[in-house]
């Protein structure tokens, strides 16, 4: 499914591909990340003068609000792309970390009246905390087990919260609302996928890393030559439970209101597997480009009605398309290893359908 | 000379990065017991795959009992008389002995598979109180029986074998040799692909000698076993 | 002699049968020593045994006087015992040169190297073992030597003072077990203790000190290679009689 991360040297012509491609990200990513704060910022004028400008106002308001939500589906992609991709345990309940941290925010800002700066740093922590302890028994399991296990995990423990009342029961809980802070969430949001994605960066060149991919690669093989499987499937595990429920204690805040439906999502589940997927498992920057184009079609095409049905099969489509025609990802064909050819297609056909 | 059972001719086969088999060439008389030697990389599981149509030549022709099979697939291949032992056993490892064994049989239709069940044990009387034993837990030599047996199952008339001494005990090669000579003093040929030169050159009438994907000589077994170039490249004395 | 490694009645089943019936045996400091024995007769399950992959049910393994059975298998390695496996279990998606870099980044604690460290020891290992042309291919476009080849690197990249080998020249025919024969010596030469299981006899007598014979999970016979292949019971439930003629003629 995937490619080997610590690859080798590209050629001339891939090199300098490179180069432009990256050029190119990096203006993308300054363009993403000061337009909302010009736009924030004339929301904030519009504010003064909702007459004259209350349609750019709503729009402006929802281009912030689907990068926002774009920010955080690229650090779930790249959350899940640490156990999934690259120690190949195809985890199927991620959205559990993702509700805990947001519930964990949403319990202490709400019914502890903490602030919500000293609530967010323990999203994490808690999410880490539990992956650490379901990992134990859960990565024992290999293949569809484990989904099964982690999918059951994820839903079992969003039925659990909602029936304790401390929690706020089946109400949910609500965070006090912070105002004009639509461009606050999207930093945040963004450098939580900065973060996820630094993180990873730092995992593949890591003794961690290599020792990541030898498991996904045999799990025999890499325990006899000295790695401690058991610690290093954890570690994975926590790390991206980590980073997961950082974006849900963000999104608590952001939504200001939470209950089981709307922090765990069991479509979350799939649609990060499949972003990463998409975009190439087990690489650097696949997960990013898959959740980016994958969120971005999944909110144009969501308007409801029909297009929301079309949106669906498409989805479907793509990744079936995708699975039986790119399985490495389509960040395979950047950097000079691999061309989309016919050949490559074809080849890639033989390998994967034997 | 009796009739040729298997034809092929300026066969050429590959996987994507340049062809393995350089226009190979090959005849095959009903009955022979004949061995494919040569080293790793040259090929030979190459041929073996084409014979056996897991893989599509690019380039010549496969002429087996009169007919040109080349590029069929390999289900054809089978119902006109080849069953391929692959390289590795290649069992179904969670099914019984029994089942495997049926399963060899599966493009037949007649009654006679029980039979045939009787006449694999009879070749290889280990296996007679482990038909229901499930085949992976069986040791590498009872599984090299079983593969063998599942070839014979669907009444080949020519018997590919790839490598069946690998991993097994000097004795258990033995016993495995013995029977594909018996198998084949029954009437049918065998293509024997064997690492173990010595052992290979022993048991067959005539050999090839696959080098770098082409036939670089072929001959009796006894030419082959006194060729000097044969001893200096493949038995190393 | 002392030994760098004890087996003392090392037992082990599996559901109710016997694997492994009381095998004891000492390794000493700098040998070679074979392990044959036909199909099922507890070889590799020794060697599971050994290096951490099962748990006893019974005996006592010890390296250099340190009780390791019970331990799990990558603090065995990390204490010196590196091992390969019969059935090659390559990285696939890696190339040979991290294959090997893999061992020497985990591994023993003599090795457990810093990445860039344990890439250059990757490169020594591949020219030891004559793969260094092909450090940077991935593993699928390798030939079966080569694939047992990169096995042999790897678990040498541990740096171990105890290296397990199963049936690395399965597959090679006799002018490849010669040149693999060269590695193993080399290897040798380096300070290594060597256990190797093996059903190719021109390794054997080619290499082994020693040689101890396993018949169903129970140790039958042990001595110098010679000996060992002229044993009658060895012959019989081994070797066969075609075999010994062979030999003999």
């Amino acid at each position: 499914m995937a490619r080997p991360a610590f690859s080798t040297q590209p050629s001339r012509a891939g090199r300098r591909l490179r180069r432009a491609i990256l050029v190119a990200f990096l203006v993308v990513v300054a363009v993403v990340l000061v337009l909302p704060l010009t736009l924030t910022q004339q929301a904030a004028d519009a504010n003064l003068d909702p007459t004259t400008l209350g349609i750019d106002f709503a729009m402006n308001k929802s281009i912030v609000r689907t990068e926002t939500t774009i920010a955080m589906f690229v650090a779930l992609a790249a959350a899940w792309n640490l156990i999934g991709g690259l120690t190949g345990y195809a985890a199927f309940g991620n959205v559990a970390f993702f509700g805990l941290g947001a519930y964990t925010v949403g319990y202490l800002t709400d019914k502890l009246h903490l602030s919500f700066a000293l609530a967010l740093p323990l999203a994490p922590v808690v999410a880490a905390a539990f992956a650490g302890l379901i990992g134990l028994p859960l990565l024992r399991l290999r293949g569809h087990y484990f989904a099964i296990a982690t999918l059951g995990t994820g839903i079992a423990v969003g039925e659990v919260i909602k029936n304790l009342d401390v929690f706020g029961g089946a109400t949910g809980l609500f965070p006090p609302i912070l105002r004009h802070a639509d461009a606050l969430f999207f930093y945040l949001m963004a450098a939580n996928a900065g973060l996820a994605v630094l993180v990873t960066w730092l995992v593949l060149r890591s003794r961690f890393g290599y020792g990541l991919i030898a498991i996904r690669e045999n799990e025999e093989a890499a325990s006899v030559l000295g790695v401690n499987t058991t610690a290093y499937k954890v570690g994975a595990f926590a790390l991206a439970a980590a980073l997961t429920g950082l974006a849900g204690g963000i999104f608590a805040q952001w939504a200001s209101f939470i209950d089981q439906e709307s922090v765990f999502p069991i479509q979350y589940n799939v649609e990060m597997i499949l972003m990463a997927i998409i975009g190439g498992a087990g690489t650097l920057f696949g997960p990013v480009a898959g959740a980016i184009v994958l969120e971005w079609l999944i909110l144009e095409l969501a308007g409801g009605g029909a297009s929301a049905v079309y949106a669906q099969i498409g989805l479907g489509l793509l990744l079936a398309v995708t699975v039986i025609f790119v399985p490495r990802g389509v960040v395979d064909f950047f950097g000079g290893s691999s061309r989309l050819t016919l050949g490559y297609l074809r080849r890639t056909l033989r390998e994967t359908s034997v | 000379m009796a009739e040729v059972l298997l034809e092929v001719r300026g066969l050429t086969a590959g996987y994507g990065a340049g062809p393995v088999l350089q226009g190979v060439d090959l005849d095959f008389r009903a009955g022979e017991l004949l061995a494919l030697i040569g080293a790793n990389g040259a090929g030979k599981s190459t041929l073996l795959g084409v014979l056996s149509g897991l893989l599509r030549p690019s380039a010549g022709s496969l002429v087996f009992a009169g007919r040109d099979l080349t590029g069929a697939r390999p289900e054809r291949m089978v119902r006109a008389g080849m069953a391929h032992v692959p390289q590795g056993r290649r069992l179904f490892a969670s099914l019984s002995v029994r089942q495997n064994l049926v399963l060899g049989a599966y493009l037949r239709r007649d009654r006679e598979v029980q039979s045939d069940i009787a006449r694999v044990v009879a070749y290889f009387p280990t296996l007679g109180d482990k038909l229901q034993r499930v085949a992976g837990t069986l040791s590498g030599g009872e599984q090299q029986m079983v593969a063998i047996g599942r070839g014979l199952m669907g009444r080949p008339k020519l018997l590919m074998i790839d490598e069946p001494s690998l991993g097994l005990a000097p004795k258990v090669v033995e016993t495995v040799i013995e029977v594909c000579q018996s198998i084949n003093r029954d009437g049918v040929s065998v293509l024997l692909v064997e690492q173990d030169v010595v052992v290979a050159l022993e048991a067959a009438d005539r050999g090839y000698v696959l080098e770098n994907g082409r036939i670089a000589l072929s001959g009796t077994a006894r030419e082959l076993q006194d060729d000097p170039a044969v001893r200096k490249a493949y038995l190393g004395v | 002699m002392t030994g760098v490694l004890e087996l003392e009645s090392v037992t082990k089943r599996f559901g109710g049968v016997a694997a492994l019936t009381d095998v004891s045996f000492s390794v000493g400091e700098g040998e070679i020593l074979g392990l044959i024995g036909p199909n099922g007769a507890g070889k590799t399950t020794l060697l599971n045994c050994i290096s951490g992959v099962y748990r006893l049910d019974a005996g006592k393994i010890s390296l250099q006087g340190r009780r390791i059975d019970g331990l799990p298998p990558h603090q065995v390695a990390r204490l010196g015992i590196g091992r390969t496996f019969q059935v090659v279990k390559p990285f696939a998606s890696m190339t040979v040169r991290e294959n090997a870099a893999v061992g020497a980044l985990f591994g023993s604690a003599q090795a457990h190297m810093a990445p860039k460290a344990a890439f250059a020891w990757a490169d020594e290992v591949l020219e030891m073992v004559g793969l260094a042309p092909k450090a940077r291919l991935t593993v699928g476009s390798l030939t079966i030597p080569d694939r047992k080849r990169l096995e042999v690197a790897r678990a040498l990249a541990t740096k171990p003072r105890l290296l397990l080998l199963d049936e690395v020249m399965a597959g090679l025919n006799p002018v490849e077990v010669d040149e693999a024969l060269e590695m193993v010596r080399r290897v040798h030469a380096g300070g290594i203790t060597i256990v190797l299981i093996e059903h190719v006899m021109r390794v054997v007598v080619g290499v082994c000190d020693r040689v101890i014979v396993l018949h169903m999970g129970q140790f039958l016979a042990e001595g110098t290679p010679d000996e060992v292949l002229q044993d009658r019971r060895v012959v019989e439930a081994y070797l066969g009689e075609k075999y010994a003629a062979r030999r003999h003629g």
